[in-house]
């Protein structure tokens, strides 16, 4: 709860900071001090309790795991300010208006991660979206970026009309919004007859299939993926990072969280009895997903095209977890979250910074920037899921879940193979910093020299990610405490 | 042909296809009257195309240029900055509904609700978005 309220509150401070501030460095300050209370706020919530008492009427529940996700949320976005302010400011006139936005949607993903009620699932993913629509076509004046807003506005809009449409329809078939109620498993339970072929809800089965498919829009998972590359390659790179990285982690908690409450004995296990296996639908989706991504970034021969399709392909990885939906899912997806959202939010700072996007640019970064390419490269690993980093053991994890449900090797299978494909464009970036010569030698690859400060904060970056890869119990010993 | 009094008997109160009979058939007449009616008109209907006939009309008065030219921006943000407040609007009608029921606690909401508004007005007037002049 604090954190919902704060942030949104701070969303309008930085709104009134644009017209009152005038100085246009502090408003990184400002926004760094902001996150740093919501932070605290939500950090004493876990311990103590919410400072402010507001009955939402069961819509909202608070847990352990909601709670600790809105801690990772914060911790990379304060990461992503850090790291990226400085292009922020750059990208047009309206930086405190970008980090009004940027606050906005934090708000968002707080509500997605304590959402208890398909209402504020919906409120929600608003909240998350509307935000991005404008801060893809925040470079006025770039053509790319305003078909990129468009783009992303028209689809997104027509996706969330298809997730209402599914509320409309479980609604109509169960009676009610709320998330754990829903019969017919719980009727069956206070001795109702059992759900058969007769009396199950095809409402029911067709809604959640509308929201199953809208929430695969937002997360990008294939054939839904379509938007993704246009709108991550058109917004601006400091903006597709946030994008990329802390939004997709919130879409994937919202998505966990519908599939673990409708699993439990409701309309995912239930629906076999009429042919929709919810295992076999979700499967389908991964496998679409992992194979559209890696093998679209195959061929890239842009960077940040590169990334747009490997963030498909992540998802892929990610959407193990709503198939095998038991703990090891939940924990694998909150390591997951960290991860990748920090290796992102890492390889886009560096990528902002650049002349050229395309590999070639890349080039001799090794020899001009020793530290940045070390940086680089352990990001790069790290979304390959190599040992020691910290997305290994978010793939492990994700793949030990499957393990877990048993009968699924095969998908497990899969899951090992289109990582192995990954590698390949992930090496290639590395290949070229460290392996091929840059062609102009005294200009270098970087618009402008990089201060020390980013240098270390990326290298600091760099070596969390490594700790996590080693200590991965480091981070899921906060779930539990 | 299916009796009406059997259509009612037939529905029952929870949600099966055959529940959804009367909707079906309320659906088929509608589609068909508008299909119809425009198909008849279209065959019996006179057809007389002169040069005044094919004009768009626009209230009598002769039309001029094209629709899509650009247009300043100015008049654009005044009218979704109208339809902002006047959509807020919307929201009072449900809670005049339920004004008593929801009594001090659901007052003190919409207080909060109009306030959050109050704040995005003093912004968009600080912003200088209303001034007219440049």
């Amino acid at each position: 709860m604090n954190a919902i309220i704060l942030s949104a509150v701070l969303g309008v401070v930085m709104m009134f900071s644009s017209v009152l501030v005038s100085n246009q460095k502090a408003y990184k300050g400002i926004a760094l001090v902001g996150l740093l209370i919501i932070l605290i706020a939500n950090i004493n919530e876990t311990y103590n309790g919410p400072i402010f008492e507001i009955n939402t009427y069961n819509m909202l529940a608070f847990d352990g795991f909601s709670l600790f996700f809105n801690t990772i949320a914060i911790v990379c976005t304060g990461v992503y300010f850090i790291l990226t302010s400085k292009q922020i400011e750059k990208v047009g006139g309206h930086t405190a208006e970008y980090f009004t936005l940027i606050f906005f949607v934090l708000c968002g993903a707080t509500i997605l991660s304590a959402y208890n009620n398909l209402l504020m699932l919906f409120i929600g993913i608003e909240i998350l979206t509307i935000p991005l629509y404008i801060l893809t076509g925040s470079k006025k004046k770039d053509l790319k970026s305003n078909e990129a807003a468009l783009k992303y506005f028209l689809m997104g809009s027509f996706s969330t009309g298809l997730m209402l449409m599914g509320i409309a329809l479980i609604y109509g078939g169960t009676g009610t919004f709320a998330l754990e109620k829903i019969i017919p498993a719980a009727a069956s339970a206070q001795g109702a007859p059992a759900v058969t072929a007769q009396t199950l809800s095809f409402l029911e089965v067709g809604g959640m299939l509308l929201v199953t498919f809208s929430l695969a829009f937002k997360v990008s998972a294939a054939p839904f993926h379509f938007w993704l590359p246009d709108v991550y390659y058109g917004a601006p790179s400091v903006f597709t990072s946030f994008m990329a990285s802390v939004v997709k982690a919130a879409a994937f908690v919202a998505f966990l969280k519908l599939f673990i409450a409708r699993a439990a004995g409701t309309s995912v296990d239930v629906s076999k009895i009429i042919g929709v296996d919810w295992k076999m639908i979700v499967a389908i989706l991964i496998i679409c997903t992992l194979l559209v991504g890696n093998i679209s970034a195959v061929r890239q021969q842009n960077v940040k095209r590169m990334l747009a399709y490997s963030s498909i392909a992540q998802a892929g990885f990610m959407l193990f977890a709503i198939f095998s939906l038991n703990e090891m899912a939940k924990e694998g997806i909150l390591l997951y979250a960290v991860a990748y959202s920090l290796a992102t939010i890492g390889i886009f700072a560096i990528l902002s910074r650049m002349k050229d996007y395309t590999f070639a640019g890349y080039n001799g970064l090794a020899k001009s920037n020793p530290a940045l390419a070390f940086a680089n490269t352990v990001f790069l690993l790290s979304l390959a899921g190599i040992p020691l980093t910290a997305g290994f053991f978010a793939k492990y994890y994700m793949l030990a879940s499957v393990m877990q449900t048993g009968h699924y090797m095969w998908l497990v299978i899969v899951g090992v193979l289109f990582a192995a494909v990954s590698a390949d464009y992930y090496f290639r970036v590395i290949q070229s910093m460290y392996f091929k010569n840059s062609e102009s030698e005294n200009e270098g690859q970087l618009e402008e020299n990089p201060s020390n400060i980013f240098k270390i904060t990326v290298v600091a970056l760099a070596i969390v990610i490594i700790l996590v890869g080693v200590f991965p119990n480091s981070v899921l010993y906060w779930l539990y405490n | 042909m299916y009796h009406l009094t059997n259509i009612l008997d037939a529905t029952p109160t929870v949600n099966t296809a055959g529940g959804y009979l009367p909707i079906i058939i309320q659906l088929v007449f509608a589609v068909g009257f508008v299909a119809s009616t425009l198909l008849i008109s279209n065959f019996l209907g006179p057809k007389r195309i002169s040069k005044e006939k094919l004009e768009p009309f626009a209230s009598g008065i002769p039309s001029h240029g094209e629709a899509r030219q650009p247009l300043a921006i100015k008049y654009f943000l005044v009218a979704i900055l109208f339809v902002l407040f006047d959509v807020e609007v919307i929201f009072f009608y449900p809670y005049a509904v339920n004004f008593k029921s929801l009594g001090w606690t659901g007052f003190g909401e919409v207080l909060l609700f109009v306030a959050f508004f109050l704040i995005g007005f003093f912004y968009i007037v600080k912003k200088k978005a209303l001034i007219w002049e440049d």
